[in-house]
């Protein structure tokens, strides 16, 4: 058990060293949840561990009847997933940056990606959406393969952006993979997009098709989280990320 | 698509919503409330509502006054609690429903929609 301001790391299960780590955080049109729960169960990989804290919500999910914490890790031989399906409260974003980032250089993680959303107001008229990558690092810009556009200026808010400052300051390196999305509605499409991002960058083989056919279905399945995230965004100010009234002026 | 004058139409039961977002549901009309985002330009206002299995045609615009727009739209099929994650609950929907009070007054006869990838966008212009 990691034990941080607040919050505690629980390992249930062992957890690869020199891994790949990637978040699956609830914001922008849900688009690192949706992609990082798609990793999860295409890559069918076993859950390993959970983060407990007095911060998150007073709840508990039940997956196979059994009482589990909404944000918990997830592991393959080589690749972490972090996977919360609830929105982390605004107290709770520092704390969890700095202790995720001392816990990564712990597990020597090899690579932190955050998959996010960017929101647009154009995004109904866009059938491909791009990924921007924001980088820990400039040499990362090699790992990326062509996957996505270098974000040079602009601002991250929320866990993204905490987790990747915290990365550029204790060298571990960080992409946050931003793909263009619906603010407050589910993005499959986006989250399809963001994945095929990861496949390139990782050299994975995740079929994204599922994704895109279940659309709908997981539109309106996340609806209630999605509610629920963009309360959260609002406390943190998230729409000023991408400077959002503006765009449809 | 269709869009109605205010002077026919019953004030539904729905009370009003915050003017940012709706979630939810209404068991007794089997409605749910979609996700909806309001934005309020100088000269325009703008309401984009998410409308996963509804078919453009069924889309119903309706402005009961001059501070709100009412949405409603049949799905293309029943939906069930257990597909909005209320495994516990039993019932169907088959429509969503919205009404959506809005913090500046328009000019309803002028009002503009689209429908694309399931995502209705309303442009409506502001009276002066």
């Amino acid at each position: 058990m990691s034990d941080n301001d607040g919050f505690q790391i629980m390992e249930t299960a062992s957890i690869p060293n020199d891994a790949v780590m990637i978040n699956g955080l609830p914001d922008v049109g849900l688009v690192g949840l949706l992609a990082a729960s798609h990793i999860v169960s295409s890559l069918k990989l076993r859950e390993v561990g959970s983060i407990e804290s007095d911060m998150l919500p007073p709840m508990i999910v039940l997956h196979g009847g059994l009482p589990k914490s909404p944000v918990r890790l997830f592991a393959g031989d080589s690749l972490i997933v972090l996977l919360s399906e609830t929105a982390i409260p605004l107290p709770l974003l520092r704390p969890l940056a700095s202790g995720l980032v001392e816990w990564t250089q712990k597990k020597k993680i090899q690579l932190m990606m955050s998959l996010g959303g960017m929101a647009v107001a154009n995004r109904q008229d866009i059938d491909s959406p791009k990924v921007f990558a924001a980088l820990s690092e400039k040499k990362l810009e090699e790992k990326l393969n062509g996957s996505a556009e270098i974000l040079d200026e602009g601002y991250i808010v929320g866990a993204y952006g905490l987790l990747l400052r915290r990365c550029a300051q204790a060298s571990i390196p960080g992409i946050a993979l931003l793909t263009q999305s619906y603010y407050n509605y589910p993005d499959p499409v986006a989250a399809a997009a963001a994945l095929t991002s990861v496949n390139k960058i990782l050299q994975l083989k995740i079929d994204v098709g599922e994704l895109l056919k279940r659309g709908e279905e997981i539109r309106l399945r996340s609806k209630d989280i999605m509610h629920r995230t963009q309360e959260e965004m609002s406390r943190m100010n998230k729409a000023h990320e991408y400077d959002l009234p503006p765009l449809y002026g | 698509m269709s869009s109605e004058s205010s002077k026919d139409r019953a004030e539904p039961r729905h009370s009003d919503h915050s003017p940012i977002h709706g979630s939810g549901w209404n068991a007794a009309s089997a409605s749910i409330e979609p996700l909806y985002n309001l934005f309020v330009a100088a000269s325009e206002l703008v309401l984009t509502v998410d409308l996963p299995y509804v078919n453009e045609k069924k889309v119903k615009l309706h402005c009961p006054s001059k501070e709100a727009i009412e949405i409603s739209a049949v799905t293309t099929r029943k939906i069930t609690f257990h597909e909005l994650g209320a495994k516990h609950r039993h019932g169907e929907f088959t429509s969503y429903h919205a009404r959506i009070r809005i913090p500046v007054q328009i000019d309803s006869k002028k009002i503009k929609s689209k429908f694309k990838h399931g995502v209705l966008e309303i442009h409506v212009p502001r009276t002066k």
